[in-house]
């Protein structure tokens, strides 16, 4: 090919880039006025007047709060245990979910020599269907055979959790050096002594950085599907909500016991990925 | 072959071996320790959760009626006892859904009411006398006496955990497709056939009675049925408004979850990249500026979905716009951050090279910034969009609306299992569909676009 | 050992065709050849790491080729094999690295949580103490230098008690002081531990100095099998090709100790390097 054609068709390519570009960024404009505009219309309250109303909520309950005083931490010290709750169904369904995930992610990781390989496909199918199912609809259903229980939104999230942690720690493990793996196979080790030893020390610091991200958006989960019946912080927060006015110090109780778990998380797991990153290889 | 095995000395004392042994001890102590820790972690939930008596007193025959009606569906054959002793016959028990003529497998006459519910069984109902025949037990005769129910089972039967039998109620359900009960008030006969009742027209219609190959010719036949509409209209109109299965309604809530999602992660991505920039350590020397952005992101993202939510249901009503809003506010946060690393992560030396040409700061941008962020961009915002439909369906069940809210108000009623398997069907759809979109998107993409 | 007509294929690329060479006593065997010419294929085969196409491997009367499950682990554990990359644990210590060589036979709930006994650590140290490693038993093996990981890699052979051991280029990703600490180490389980030693090499002089036997292999299949002293440069022509002129020096290792003063030769490169 001679230059002259190379360039005109580097030319060609970039002229048709630049059209999907311009495409891509009409498209959304696109959706993103008629979107509005659409969902303007459908919601009961409009965008004006939600507007106005904005800060009248949570001005009412700060209000409420700033009245109760002292009082409010004592609001909030008999909340706890509704935290508490909420934090062991994110603990729980986090140590839960991990584990199936770590069982699913080698069987269902293409490099890891399982046999037979239809399991691989197999079992990626199977975490597909766990990530894809909403939590909302396993709560609920389990809710109506076992009753309102935490139980319930622990197995929704840990199923979740699974399926979501499980393709990553598959992605991980496919990127594993597979030279220690061989080692080890040459020694006539097991596939389990393999996995233990040559995959599972490559890979657990990103399982655990990616086990730290998920706990906390199981923690943001389990308060939410609370609101549908699962207890802890969620319920009381219905309930608190449900009373309409006179409520406004328990709500605001409950919003900072929220508020402030959320970002002791957060530090907590941002501190501790940061320190899996840079505690790894020196290379 | 080497006959004798290798020889390493019988262990000889080395310095530091015992050092070397405790210091491998400890570290398998340590995974032990934190197995045990984990599974004493486990244990204590489950004792705090009331596992054990939450098993006990779980109702797994829910299940199993959520099962059956989710795939099958029920004819009621119902005698009030009370009143003009009047018999109906109707698929659900829905007064619109009422046979005008009772089908093959009821025959009434003047003071008999049979019911065949084929293999064996069959219900003969007179005036306050139902004799219910069951294979390998024989006749049940139940009658409504003034002091109550009376059952009679035949000689030598043991009466089986199937039925119940008080003098306030009769019911018998011998197999799942077969249920009987009779109080002083009505006798009902249930009996279940497999599919979804009236999914495309209603009862009463009269396109329900045509097999799909007539309706399809139907719909492009020139006889119209309705003077005033076209055939396929006519059939897309009876569709759309079922009143059982509420086709529109399920539409309109769908479109509602998708907004929510969409708008809500669209918003998001392009209000966090700008402020991104503005957190970006290497794009934003002022570091008071970069302190109050990544503050508005920690607290966009702290407040929480959920308490996002509750805020904006109560400021914009039920609807698509709170979930947008809710969504956005939370992402904002979360996309900002993730944008700002990925900024902070920018290769130096690719925008020196482009401020070497002397390009402007908007062409600075152009060719030394966005080729680089725009996989992780792309990528995030997809990622996060695939999260958001799932969250769409929760904040609408918190009150917002759309599928979410439909699904939990089908599931509070208690009563159209169909329904609540059909939307839990479309639900799963909605979430698999983007999430197979957004896959494919993103591989090409990135793949695609790979040294741009 | 008895091996017959051992032969692989990769689609329509044999590697391996028909080899046919038996052992009969403990010696020491560097297996020479041009890249591509089927050796690192051979010793997997007999590590049963990979499957044969087609041939028979016999010890004793036992068909190798045959082995699967618990016999076939138990097998490997036998023969042990080093290789080029050291294919170490890299995150895990030395003495962890050493103690996996006796993975085999190790139950599964021990390995779980990495439970080993105080003999067999002690084994481990010994083994270590020989190759002179034994300083650095509780550092990553990522920390270490190449030569010591490979000197870590024969320790874990060591621990397997094996009845032979198979080297797979152990020295080609070594500085030549390193190369001659490994290779002296695998003439000593010749020596000491009576052991068989198959060894690929890609320096002839390397085989030369080490091999009591020296096997040359092209394209799959064997053109050499004799006493190093055989090995003329007609020879060794014959094995490397010769289209291109190049002095046998530069692509050795070379090592201080018996000095071997190369002649000219023509040395072909193949492409599928």
């Amino acid at each position: 090919m001679s230059l002259y054609a190379i360039q005109t068709e580097i030319m060609a390519m970039e002229k048709k880039r630049r059209l999907y570009s311009m495409a891509g960024i009409v498209l959304i404009a696109a959706v993103l006025i008629s979107g509005y505009g659409l969902a303007n219309d459908l919601n009961s309250g409009g965008f004006l007047t939600g507007m106005q109303q904005f800060f009248d909520y949570p001005s009412e309950i700060v209000k409420e709060a700033w009245a109760a005083g002292f009082s409010f931490f004592l609001v909030m010290g008999r909340f706890v245990p509704a935290l508490v709750e909420t934090l062991n169904i994110a603990g729980a369904a986090s140590i839960v979910g991990g584990t199936l995930a770590v069982v699913l992610a080698f069987l269902g990781s293409a490099n890891l020599g399982v046999k037979p390989p239809v399991v691989v496909t197999i079992v990626r199918r199977i975490m597909d269907i766990m990530r894809a199912f909403p939590e909302l609809i396993i709560a609920l259903f389990l809710i109506f055979i076992l009753g309102s229980s935490p139980v319930p939104a622990m197995i929704a999230v840990a199923i979740h959790t699974a399926g979501a942690l499980g393709k990553l720690f598959s992605e991980v493990n496919e990127n594993a050096d597979a030279d220690p793996v061989e080692g080890l196979a040459s020694c006539g080790a097991t596939w389990l002594q393999r996995m233990r030893y040559g995959v599972l020390p490559q890979v657990l610091p990103n399982y655990l950085s990616y086990f730290m991200l998920r706990f906390e958006i199981n923690v943001r989960a389990s308060a939410i599907l609370g609101f549908v019946g699962a207890g802890g912080i969620g319920m009381e927060l219905r309930r608190t909500i449900g009373w309409g006015k006179g409520a406004g110090d328990e709500t605001a109780a409950l919003f900072m016991l929220l508020i402030l778990s959320i970002f002791v998380i957060d530090q907590l797991s941002s501190f501790i990925r940061r320190r899996l990153v840079t505690g790894r290889d020196p290379e | 072959m080497a006959s004798s095995t290798l020889a390493i000395q019988p262990p000889a004392p080395i310095s530091g071996s015992l050092a070397v042994f405790s210091r491998l001890r400890r570290s398998s102590l340590m995974i032990m320790a934190g197995t045990g820790l984990m599974v004493l972690y486990l244990l204590y939930t489950f004792i705090s959760f009331d596992l054990w008596h939450l098993i006990s007193r779980s109702q797994p025959q829910r299940a199993v009626l959520l099962a059956t009606d989710a795939v099958a569906h029920k004819v009621h054959i119902t005698k009030n006892i009370r009143g003009a002793g009047r018999l109906s016959i109707a698929v659900e028990g829905e007064r619109t859904a009422t046979y005008e003529t009772p089908p093959g497998w009821v025959t009434v006459s003047d003071d008999l009411t049979r019911v065949d519910l084929a293999q064996g069984y069959r219900v003969d109902i007179y005036d306050t006398h139902v004799i219910f025949q069951i294979p390998d037990i024989g006749p049940v005769h139940v009658r409504i006496t003034d002091a109550g129910i009376k059952t009679t089972l035949p000689k030598g039967v043991d009466p089986p955990d199937w039925l119940r039998a008080t003098s306030a109620k009769f019911d018998a359900r011998p197999t799942l497709g077969r249920r009987v009960q009779v109080s002083k008030a009505r006798i009902e006969v249930h009996r279940y056939f497999m599919g979804w009742e009236n999914f495309f027209f209603p009862f009463r219609s009269e396109l329900t009675a045509y097999s799909p190959g007539q309706l399809f010719a139907l719909a492009f036949s020139d006889q119209r049925i309705d003077p005033d509409m076209p055939n396929w209209r006519l059939m897309f109109t009876t569709f759309w408004k079922n009143p059982g299965w509420q086709h529109k309604q399920v539409f309109v809530a769908l479109l509602e979850t998708f907004l929510m999602a969409i708008l809500g992660t669209l918003t998001a991505a392009l209000v966090g990249l700008p402020l991104a920039v503005l957190a970006a350590a290497n794009f934003t020397p002022a570091q008071a500026l970069r302190f109050v952005v990544r503050r508005v992101f920690d607290f966009l993202r702290g407040i929480d979905m959920l308490i996002w939510s509750l805020i904006f249901i109560r400021a914009f009503g039920l609807g698509p716009l709170t979930g947008a809003l809710a969504i956005a506010f939370t992402d904002t946060g979360s996309l900002g951050k993730l944008f700002s690393e990925a900024l902070e992560g920018v290769n130096n030396k690719q925008m020196e090279g482009v401020h070497a040409t002397g390009a402007n700061r908007l062409q600075f941008y152009r060719f030394g910034v966005i080729p680089q962020i725009i996989p992780v961009f792309v990528s995030q915002t997809l990622y996060y969009l695939e999260a958001n439909v799932r969250s769409a369906t929760i904040i609408g069940a918190l009150g917002a609306g759309g599928i979410g809210l439909m699904l939990v108000e089908a599931m509070n009623t208690q009563r159209h299992w169909e329904n609540v398997f059909y939307l839990i069907l479309l639900t799963i759809s909605l979430v698999m569909v983007m999430d197979t979109v957004s896959a494919k998107v993103r591989s090409r993409l990135i793949h695609g676009r790979s040294g741009t | 050992m008895k091996i017959a007509d051992l032969t692989k294929t990769f689609g329509k690329i044999t590697a391996v065709d028909a080899v046919s060479f038996s052992i009969d006593q403990p010696q020491m065997i560097g297996v020479i050849g041009p890249s591509g010419a089927g050796k690192s294929t051979l010793l997997r085969m007999i590590n049963r790491l990979t499957d044969a196409t087609r041939g028979s491997i016999q010890i004793n009367d036992r068909e190798i080729l045959q082995l699967s499950g618990r016999e076939k682990r138990r097998w490997q554990r036998d023969c042990a094999m080093i290789f080029q990359q050291f294919n170490l644990v890299p995150r895990l210590n030395v003495v962890t690295n050493v103690l996996m060589g006796r993975l085999n036979g190790h139950s599964t709930l021990k390995s779980l949580f990495s439970i080993f006994g105080r003999h067999m650590v002690d084994e481990a140290l010994a083994a270590l103490d020989r190759l002179g490693i034994a300083d650095q038993a509780l550092q990553r093996a990522e920390t270490l230098s190449g030569g010591q990981q490979q000197r870590v890699a024969i320790a874990r052979a060591l621990m397997q008690q094996p009845k032979m051991v198979l080297a797979d280029e152990p020295i080609a990703s070594l500085d030549p002081l390193s190369a001659e600490k490994v290779m002296t180490a695998l003439r000593e389980i010749r020596d000491r531990d009576n052991l068989t030693v198959l060894c690929n090499l890609h320096t002839l002089d390397t085989a030369r100095t080490y091999c009591d036997r020296v096997i040359g292999m092209l394209q799959g299949s064997i053109v050499f099998d004799d006493v190093p002293s055989k090995l003329t440069p007609s020879v060794v022509r014959d094995i490397y090709g010769a289209d291109q002129e190049l002095n046998e020096s530069v692509t050795s290792t070379s090592i201080p100790g018996p000095v071997f003063i190369p002649e000219p030769m023509r040395i072909r490169k193949p492409a599928l390097a």
